[in-house]
């Protein structure tokens, strides 16, 4: 039973990594309705950027508010070159163009921070929590708590940001109808360039946190793949759909590891989250949280 | 701390005195701009004591009446309390009368102003004043859309308030020497009685009747400041009257105004009110929306809430009641109030109602339960605007769903021979305003109330209502025949749709009964039945034995009551046509008229004494077109089966 | 706010106006004036050029030819984001409410160009922001009372029947307390009821916020009756200009109305 809890938390909490790069994605699907493929080299880009900082001699606050920054004039950067021009256009389009932001991104960091893996640390260890091994006999790491902890705290800081303030609205708007949008003077460009911009702060906080944990290396550009089963089940538009959708895929992943694993031969772990969102696409295609969308007559 | 009413004997010392003990309490709100507004003891006092103030340098004198129309608001009942403080008697109207209704009461009370809501009752009072020549002042609250209006008879609330303010601050001592002046037997209101037959009659109520049972009721229920109410029924119905205006005075209890017509359920879910007073058909139409609500969720929670609705059947009123339930009950009640019922009540807006009351008409027996069985405490009680409300009232832990409960303290209750009910009650009512012949006729010389309903008291000693006197029979045997009773319990079946019952000089009661088609229909197609319209369905043996189930089922209880154990119902027949009132069969109201229905179907009335087993039936029709035809058919009759007093004791 | 006119005096006026798609003349030569508080219609039969006139009052369309004053300020071509800010708000014929979200926040948005407060002050929801958007919502709150709305005010709009949509996007447009508001076939669609209602509420909103209203109209029953001045298009041209009763005894409307040929 320890055991199985421990799988299930484990799980869990591998979940709400997942859902941190998730969240990045419903973001910007919620606003412009565009898969941005490129979220993965976002959360690379801003890894990068942070450890190439504190690699040389930042102070951690100046380097994480410098990438911040810099996150942000990205977001702003995408929306005028790359959004602006395209508008109105079909949402391959927009896919295509941010398959190609993928690659200028991974080109554009490692022309600056160059192409070696570098390791992250930021102080807190990645080990079991002494109490609960001891007494309970489950092992939990004290970063993965960390980790969850965080990505309380950013769906919480999102939420008051969409829910109660103008900008949240706006954008909720935005989302809901481009035109009626602009028809109500909601300056959509400048909605864009803040999701964008919130984006890659969320990128950034999923980069730190996949940093320590796997360190910061090309690799991480595929966590985005991750992120996609997580989607399926969670709806692309649901902040809660991206946590509960993460969760969902953290656990269940690890239970299939360690009970279904054996049977098969092990190493279920890569592939079993995109079964489950296979399964999950017949049943309920618009995902756990999406909306159902139904058309008036 | 319930005020001495003997030294605070009218409602507005009843005020200031709540102004004194309780000045930051909140004794009125109102939700305005999507916010609850608060007004406390004191600030609504002062309010009061201002307007009151206005209204004197208005003109107002002493025993005027001042007409109110106007929906639930803070204004009107700080309107009211300045009348009465100037020693004038409100009367409020009802809100969505037409013009030409509310003409009666102000020609009646020869009244001079009046106080309108808004523009819509404003128009309506203008409307009218050719023919009420008395009406000179019109004190309006929203000047919505009146910005344009140059009737001099128009005055602003605001207006009133801010020369009331001025005028108090002159000369405070005005006002307090002309409240000292009202005594408890001053009349404190003149409600209009709605008079289905004759022209409505002004029912004057003192403040000490008033008073008196609103302090008994409040004690009986122990009600206290704590207490929130909802005021959303009209403010010139009685009941409204007790629970917002005499009601808060003797216990210090908030009242809450809701925002719109509209917003009612939502603005009692925010509330959450304590106390809480609904007719049988905001009941069921609240209990209509749970299921169509339920009708569409998920197939599990269906099943839940089918399984747990069972168990709140079987043992809800019981543990409500406190009566001894079965350990395995208890145990699935307590999960079901945690997972439907609890949630439940939320939706309907009464998780926190202590104390709920529905009268003014027969409600249904599973209606009536199913409230009780989801925890809420909702009990019967009987009264009227002669009596100030409260006659009889269900105590908790002895609650049925056909009687009123026995009556309140300070009642005395008989009946004549005839079965009427008679009331003397220090709740009784003045007068009929400028009526004396009605008001001799309705309260005698010692006191006693004439009621004209007719009833008697169960073996409990509850109360128990049949029917209106004058609607009540005799059999030939001289057992109480009282077919309104009859057919309202048969009514309440959802496949009878209406109901006459015939047997007042008779040796037995025989009924016609009108199938509900909608729940037929969809019975029958359940069972797929095959039918080819009204007629044939309703003549179909299935539909017959459906039927007389039914009616079974109500001769089962009627056994169980020793006083009209007798009328049980023997035989029936199914009409072939829906009683219509275009055909002068229904009234306007939809009430069977029973007499007419005797005389046009004499012949199955025949036919069923006859003891025939069918009758044949020929009739002109008119069809929807216009055309008319003729119809003819057999009617099956059928006999249903009695029981005998005692056997059915030991069968219940 | 700037200083409104007086009553009567012309507030928008549109001279020689054209405008043509491709080969397709939408609009030519058209001039009329809207006077400050009174309710002008646009009528004309189907494809007369009425939804274009709309348009290129609220800046969607850009005429070729000539001039269009707004309180005595000449715009040629000005976008419907500039239009919002001079105090034009417009309603559509197609509602274009946000259906995902409530009533209130609907109206919110129409606020938008109202607030003030930068993203930071808001996503710190400190003071300045905070006692902004309460300031916003009072008034989004008075609107919601004004048109009877309380009891849907959390509705989702996507759930509402078809002719609260109308009356919330009504609010919508109230909400950034317009000079000038601009509604797009208010009544299409709507049963006597509905439209009664939405009379009525029009009536109102002249007459309690002082709104000057330019409305389009198919059905010209509805509009005779709650407009001050209307004019009359057709193929484009205005065929007829005046008060209702002129209009209704006008030839050429008749004519128009009935599809006699030209």
């Amino acid at each position: 039973m320890n055991f199985f809890l421990e799988v299930v938390a484990g799980g869990l909490l591998a979940g709400v990594m997942y859902a941190l790069v998730a969240l990045g994605f419903v973001l910007i699907y919620k606003a412009s309705g565009v898969f941005n493929f490129a979220q993965g080299s976002m959360v690379f880009f801003a890894a990068l950027t942070f450890v190439s900082l504190t690699e040389r001699g930042w102070n951690f606050w100046l380097a994480l508010a410098v990438t911040l920054g810099v996150m942000i004039v990205l977001g702003m950067l995408i929306e005028r070159i790359v959004l602006r021009p395209l508008i109105n256009q079909p949402p391959i389009t927009l896919l295509m163009a941010t398959i190609g932001l993928t690659f200028v991104l991974e080109g554009l960091s490692q022309l600056a921070f160059g192409s070696q893996p570098h390791g992250l640390e930021l102080g807190i260890p990645d080990v079991p929590i002494e109490w609960l091994s001891e007494k309970w006999n489950i092992n939990i790491s004290q970063f993965d708590l960390f980790a969850a902890f965080v990505a309380g705290l950013l769906v919480v800081i999102l939420a008051v940001l969409f829910q109660k303030t103008r900008i949240g609205r706006a954008l909720r708007a935005v989302a809901d109808d481009h035109q009626a949008a602009l028809a109500v003077g909601i300056p959509l460009q400048h909605i864009w360039t803040i999701v964008w911009a919130v984006a890659g702060c969320v990128a950034l906080v999923a980069g730190m946190m996949w940093g320590v944990r796997n360190g910061v290396q090309y690799a991480l550009t595929f966590t985005a793949l991750k992120a996609l089963p997580v989607l399926i089940l969670g709806g692309f538009v649901s902040i809660a759909g991206a946590i509960v959708g993460g969760l969902i895929i953290g656990a269940s992943e690890k239970l299939a590891e360690v009970y279904i694993g054996p049977m098969v031969g092990g190493g279920i772990e890569s592939w079993f989250a995109y079964v489950v969102a296979l399964l999950f696409l017949l049943v309920r295609p618009e995902g756990l949280f999406g909306e159902k969308h139904i058309d008036r007559v | 701390m319930a005020p001495d009413i003997g030294t605070f004997d009218t409602f507005p010392k009843l005020l200031l005195h709540h102004a004194r003990v309780r000045p930051s309490r909140p004794a009125i709100r109102e939700k305005d701009l999507g916010i609850w507004q608060t007004h406390t003891w004191h600030e609504f006092a002062e309010e009061v004591r201002a307007l009151a103030c206005g209204l004197a340098g208005a003109g107002f004198r002493r025993g005027e009446h001042f007409a109110l129309v106007s929906d639930n608001r803070p204004r009107l009942y700080a309107m009211m309390y300045a009348v009465q403080c100037l020693g004038g008697i409100p009367v409020p109207l009802y809100q969505d009368a037409v013009a030409t209704e509310m003409a009666f009461p102000i020609q009646n009370a020869e009244i001079r102003y009046a106080f309108a809501e808004d523009q819509e009752q404003v128009d309506k009072l203008l409307e009218i004043m050719p023919q009420c020549p008395t009406l000179k002042r019109i004190v309006y609250d929203d000047s919505r859309g009146l910005r344009h209006y140059r009737q001099q008879e128009l005055l602003s609330y605001e207006g009133m308030l801010a020369k009331g303010r001025e005028a108090l601050a002159r000369d405070p001592a005005f006002l307090e020497s002309e409240i000292a002046k009202g005594h408890g037997s001053d009349t404190a209101a003149m409600l209009f009685t709605s008079g289905t037959t004759a022209t409505p009659k002004g029912v004057a109520l003192t403040h000490h009747a008033l008073i008196d049972r609103a302090k008994v009721a409040a004690e009986l229920e122990n009600l206290g400041d704590a207490d929130v109410v909802l005021a959303y029924l009209p403010p010139a119905w009685v009941g409204q009257f007790i629970f917002s205006l005499a009601q808060p005075l003797v216990t210090g209890y908030c009242i809450c105004c809701p925002e719109a017509p509209d917003t009612v359920m939502m603005d009692m879910r925010e509330i959450g009110p304590t106390y809480y007073f609904a007719p049988p058909r905001v009941l069921e139409a609240l209990l209509t929306q749970v299921s169509i609500r339920m009708e569409d969720a998920s197939r599990l929670k269906r099943w839940l809430y089918r399984r747990f609705m069972a168990v709140a059947h079987r043992a809800g009123g019981a543990i409500l009641d406190g009566r001894p339930v079965s350990l395995a009950d208890r145990f699935f009640y307590f999960f079901g109030d945690l997972f439907i019922y609890g949630p439940l009540r939320n939706v309907l807006g009464m998780s926190r109602v202590r104390v709920a009351y529905t009268a003014g008409e027969a409600i249904g027996p599973d209606l009536f339960k199913f409230y009780r069985s989801i925890g809420i405490n909702l009990k019967q009680l009987y009264g009227s605007t002669e009596t100030s409300v409260f006659v009889c009232i269900q105590l908790d832990g002895q609650v049925k769903s056909d009687t009123a409960g026995p009556p309140v303290p300070g009642v005395e209750l008989k009946f004549t021979p005839e079965r009427e009910l008679l009331i003397r009650s220090p709740g009784l009512f003045k007068e009929y305003y400028k009526n004396p012949q009605a008001t001799s006729e309705a309260k005698d010389a010692e006191g006693w109330f004439h009621t004209g309903d007719a009833g008697y008291f169960d073996p409990d000693g509850h109360l128990k209502i049949i029917d209106r006197v004058k609607d009540v029979g005799k059999l030939a045997d001289g057992t109480l025949f009282a077919p309104k009773y009859l057919e309202n319990k048969l009514k309440f079946f959802p496949y009878i749709k209406e109901a006459v019952c015939f047997g007042d000089g008779r040796g037995t009661v025989c009924a016609f009964i009108n199938m509900d088609q909608d729940a037929v229909s969809n019975w029958a197609e359940k069972r797929n039945m095959p039918y080819s319209g009204y007629t044939d369905l309703a003549s179909r043996d299935e539909v017959y034995d459906l039927v007389r189930d039914c009616i079974e089922r109500v001769n089962r209880d009627l056994a169980a009551e020793p006083e009209i154990a007798g009328s049980q119902i023997t035989r029936f027949l199914i009409l072939h046509k829906e009683l219509d009132a275009d055909d002068g069969e229904l009234t306007r109201t939809r009430k069977v008229r029973r007499r007419f229905i005797g005389e046009r179907f004499d012949s199955l009335v025949d036919a069923l004494y006859a003891g025939k087993d069918a009758v044949h039936v020929e009739a002109q029709v008119k069809y929807e077109d216009g055309r008319s035809g003729t119809f003819s058919a057999d009617l099956k009759i059928r006999d249903a089966k009695t029981f005998a007093p005692a056997a059915a004791k030991k069968a219940a | 706010m700037s200083e409104r006119p007086a009553p009567g005096e012309v507030v928008l006026s549109v001279e020689g106006v054209s405008l043509s798609f491709g080969g397709v003349k939408a609009l030519q030569d058209v001039s009329f004036d809207v006077r400050s508080r009174e309710v002008r219609a646009i009528i004309g039969p189907n494809g007369a050029g009425k939804s274009s006139m709309l348009n290129v009052l609220n800046g969607v369309y850009h005429p070729q030819k000539g001039k269009i004053r707004f309180k005595q300020k000449e715009f040629a071509d000005m976008d419907s984001h500039e239009a919002a800010a001079l105090g034009i708000a417009r309603t559509f014929q197609n509602i274009a409410l946000f259906k995902g979200m409530t009533v209130l926040d609907n109206i919110m948005t129409g606020r938008n160009l109202k607030m003030r407060c930068n993203i930071f002050q808001q996503a710190l929801w400190i003071g300045p922001a905070k006692r902004e958007e309460l300031e916003h919502r009072r008034a989004v709150e008075e609107i919601i009372d004004f048109l009877e709305i309380q009891h849907i005010r959390r509705t989702p709009v996507g759930r509402l029947p078809y002719g609260l949509q109308k009356r919330v996007e009504l609010g919508r447009a109230l909400a950034a307390e317009p000079e000038l508001l601009l509604l797009d076939e208010p009544m299409a669609g709507m049963n006597l009821e509905e439209k009664q209602d939405m009379c009525r509420f029009v009536l109102d909103v002249n007459d309690h916020f002082g709104t000057t209203l330019v409305l389009i109209e198919h059905d010209m029953g509805v509009v005779m009756d709650i407009s001050d001045r209307v004019v009359v298009l057709d193929y484009g041209r205005k065929i007829a200009d005046g008060m209702p009763e002129e209009i209704k005894g006008n030839q050429k409307v008749i004519d128009a109305y009935l599809g006699v040929a030209h």
